[in-house]
């Protein structure tokens, strides 16, 4: 019985991890995190209807920019404050010990507390793409017919209909804007795989939250480290060791800002988006392994 | 314990090490896929404050962008120019890469603000014509300014073309930019509004290649425009074409006209 235990709890198991993230989701449901969610979503109803005095484009480009700074919002303060809180949360309510005194790897309990909060985020920023998109495209038909009519009124050109036409349509729901929203996913998916790792040496819940928010911050500004670092001649030592620092321990989160292209409603490349996306993940297994050499032998 | 520690701190500094050239080659392929802004001008701390600056670096750059450009508009509600001039400057230097800023920013400034200056009772009617120009000058620069950012865009080009010809009344300025956005596919019309403003001017050279332009156009799209066929027959006397290579009247025939062989035009006129 005890080597049967030991194999079983010594094995990988992924239906352990899906029921530690399905419990995941379940307990951030409970902490009336979605209502955070319908918040926002009003705000992209509501951002698809202001502006009426705009020019057509632009009107179509507000909504846009509100519903990506409501889809930001949201995914980085799930993704910091969540999972700043599963973890002293475990503690308080006990529930950890209760895991951990069966055959769940620390590992398990590890990954399952990333995806249960990346769950919660994808599913949310879905409901939101879909809502934004519908909006979007209703608002986009308005405002074409509207402005048609109005240019057909003054007796434009043909071509000068079709520029106009052209002009909203590329304003419109398109592919770009869904590699927008997975640019947006995969931005809060390495900054939870951060927090994670830093909750697991943090001491409290605030200082997993302040931290994490700095490193983003400075995650933000990483490139113009990056550069001070490579192209500087350095006079002092100590800057060269703080920003090779800065460099080395900071992800550079702007390679995630994809939105204003996708705003401004240029066609995003395929091929830039797959360099998007594995950086994404190679950020995320980087610090989720640091954050399991930080949880194996954490004394709880 | 503490060897986990090292453990994980020794991981998390081998592994930033590996990632600085991996962001660097990402960064650069993405920024050469377009889809990577520059980094945020830190000159722009002084105007967007402290919040502001912070919100742009913490990826909200297009949002705060979209703020500035409301307030742009509630200056140019208030007839707010200098105002309007500053927060489009600013919306503009957030968002590089959105021409509609650069666009409607020198728009504002070329027709708006230099129209209201010159028909102003608030202004002396001396300092009118002045401020007038002034505006006009300001629209100009930024569209400059818009093109060193995404040059050759034809949305720039295009007003660019517009506001020399239309505001400036500079034809042969107007003349070139336009003749530059007829070089981009699909926009050959271009080349038509080119050899009307080639017309305006005094030089015959300038006349000539208005000849050109508009016997392209005739030879593409026929009889479709009649401008065209009024500018033809006007640089027809200017240059003295030989009658031989005279085109037909405007009212001559149906339809397009295939391109003009001199031995048909005594049966055609």
């Amino acid at each position: 019985m005890e080597t049967e235990l030991k194999r079983v709890g010594g094995g990988f198991s992924v239906s352990r991890v899906w029921t530690m993230a399905a419990a995941t989701v379940t307990q951030l449901v409970r902490m009336r995190i979605l209502v955070f969610l319908v918040v926002l979503s009003a705000i992209v109803v509501a951002a698809g209807f202001m502006f009426p005095v705009f020019s057509a484009e632009q009107q179509l480009k507000m909504l846009k920019y509100v519903s990506f700074g409501a889809l930001q919002f949201f995914s980085l303060v799930l993704a910091i404050v969540a999972t700043a809180l599963l973890l002293p949360k475990d503690i308080e309510d006990r529930t950890l010990y209760t895991i951990l005194s069966k055959p769940v790897p620390r590992v398990e309990y590890l990954l399952g507390k990333f995806f249960g909060v990346m769950l919660l985020i994808g599913g949310g920023l879905i409901l939101m793409d879909v809502l934004l998109c519908a909006v979007l495209h209703l608002r986009q038909s308005l405002v074409l017919a509207q402005e048609l009519a109005f240019l057909k009124q003054g007796h434009a050109t043909a071509e000068e209909l079709a520029v106009e036409a052209a002009r909203i349509e590329a304003q419109g729901v398109g592919w770009s804007l869904q590699i927008g929203v997975l640019a947006v996913f995969l931005k809060a998916g390495v900054v939870t795989a951060l927090a994670l790792m830093i909750s697991c040496f943090a001491s409290s819940t605030l200082f997993t939250v302040i931290t994490t928010f700095c490193v983003c911050i400075i995650g933000q500004g990483q490139e113009l480290i990056r550069e001070f670092f490579f192209h500087r001649t350095f006079d002092a030592a100590g800057e060269k060791i703080a920003s090779g620092l800065f460099a080395v321990l900071v992800p550079d989160l702007r390679l995630f800002d994809v939105i204003d292209q996708v705003v401004a409603g240029d066609e995003v490349a395929g091929g830039a988006a797959l360099f998007m996306t594995g950086a994404g993940l190679l950020y995320m297994a980087g610090y989720l392994v640091v954050a399991h050499l930080l949880f194996v032998e954490k004394e709880l | 314990m503490r060897s986990r520690r090292v453990q994980a701190l020794v991981v998390l500094l081998l592994f930033g090490v590996v990632k600085l050239p991996i962001e660097q080659v990402v960064s650069a392929k993405m920024k050469e896929a377009r889809m990577l802004q520059g980094s945020l001008d830190l000159g722009l701390w002084e105007n967007l404050g402290q919040m502001g600056f912070a919100a742009s670096l913490g990826g909200l750059r297009a949002l705060v962008a979209g703020v500035t450009y409301m307030q742009a508009y509630v200056a140019f509600e208030d007839i707010e120019w200098a105002k309007v001039d500053s927060l489009f400057q600013l919306t503009s230097r957030l968002q590089p890469h959105d021409v509609s800023y650069w666009d409607e920013g020198a728009w504002h400034m070329a027709y708006n603000a230099a129209s209201n200056y010159l028909h102003s009772d608030r202004v002396e009617p001396i300092m009118r014509g002045k401020l007038y120009h002034a505006h006009i000058e300001r629209g100009i620069r930024i569209l400059e300014d818009g093109l060193r950012y995404n040059p050759d865009n034809v949305r720039l080009l295009s007003r660019l073309g517009d506001i020399y010809s239309k505001r400036k009344l500079d034809p042969v300025k107007a003349g070139e930019t336009y003749e530059k956005v007829s070089t981009f596919e699909g926009l050959e019309r271009y080349g038509r509004f080119a050899a009307y403003e080639y017309l305006k001017t005094t030089d015959r050279a300038l006349w000539k290649r208005s000849y050109d332009l508009l016997m392209a156009s005739y030879k593409r799209d026929g009889k479709k425009f009649p401008s065209v066929i009024d500018g033809i027959k006007e640089l027809e006397k200017r240059l003295a074409i030989p009658f031989m290579q005279w085109i037909p009247e405007k009212g001559s025939g149906k339809g397009p006209v295939a391109p003009v062989q001199p031995m048909d035009l005594p049966a055609t006129r």
